[in-house]
């Protein structure tokens, strides 16, 4: 099952990347071609969208944490939203949560942003 | 009148990365249809996690050449217990198997603290050529 990503542009400026499927060592590489594309600009605003995401494992945490990496070092700024329960425990059992607080939709994740 | 289904058993080869993390996956599904869990069972769901970062590990790094044999995977039940196995021929990993959990900012290394701290066992053995995986759940 690969991973299939979309993104799209809201009119605020901010870049909304919504993955489909399992983000996990498989599909871990395409999100980050995706973060790639969304970093071009200066001081991105990126809102991941992991209501499509059916399990994560530690790889695509990883290509979550780099995302967040290569944005902030433009200056910009990464937020996570709607995960569920599974993502959420690996989130927490990994206190990632603490480094990424995640919102419960996308719509309140581009609140203030 | 006592009941003898037979006891929750799968057993596959997993040859690539992709098509085998959806055998595992699979085969969990599987066991949750068997035994009458919800997708929201916390355990099982841990022991799902801890199966996909070490079937993950062991299909990336048990074949290295990606031509070596097949990763033999079995799953089963033993009373409310799960158990699973991953036979690999690839080189020996016990140092891998101390490494504390990172740094929550480092991008890798978390996979197999993340699984041992999700299971009641995470047994490793290299036994002659090839390395032997059993991880163990009560649900």
């Amino acid at each position: 099952m690969s991973l299939e990503v979309q993104t799209r542009q809201i009119d605020n400026g901010v870049t909304v990347v919504a993955p489909t499927g399992r983000l996990d060592v498989a599909g871990a590489p395409a999100l980050k071609d995706a973060i790639g594309e969304a970093v071009k600009s200066e001081k991105p605003r990126v809102v991941i969208d992991l209501e499509g995401v059916s399990f994560v494992d530690s790889t695509g945490l990883g290509s979550v944490i780099s995302a967040l990496k290569q944005i902030r070092s433009s200056q910009g700024d990464l937020r996570l939203a709607a995960p569920n329960q599974q993502v959420r425990v690996v989130l927490e059992l990994t206190t990632l949560d603490r480094v990424f607080p995640y919102y419960a939709t996308v719509e309140e994740a581009l609140t203030g942003f | 009148m006592a009941s003898h289904s037979k006891p929750f058993e799968f057993n596959a080869t997993l040859s690539h990365l992709d098509e085998g993390l959806d055998t595992l996956h699979e085969s969990i599904k599987k066991l949750r249809q068997s035994t009458g869990r919800g997708e929201d069972d916390r355990n099982l769901m841990h022991f799902e996690i801890a199966l996909a970062e070490i079937g993950a590990n062991v299909l990336t790094h048990g074949r290295p050449s990606g031509t070596d044999p097949p990763v033999e995977y079995r799953l089963w039940m033993e009373d409310d217990t799960a158990h699973a196995l991953f036979v690999d021929g690839g080189p020996a990993v016990e140092e891998v198997l101390l490494r504390a959990m990172p740094d929550p900012t480092s991008e890798e290394g978390r996979g197999l603290p993340m699984a041992r701290w999700l299971l009641d066992d995470l047994l490793y053995k290299r036994d002659g050529e090839v390395n032997r995986w059993r991880l163990v759940k009560r649900l």
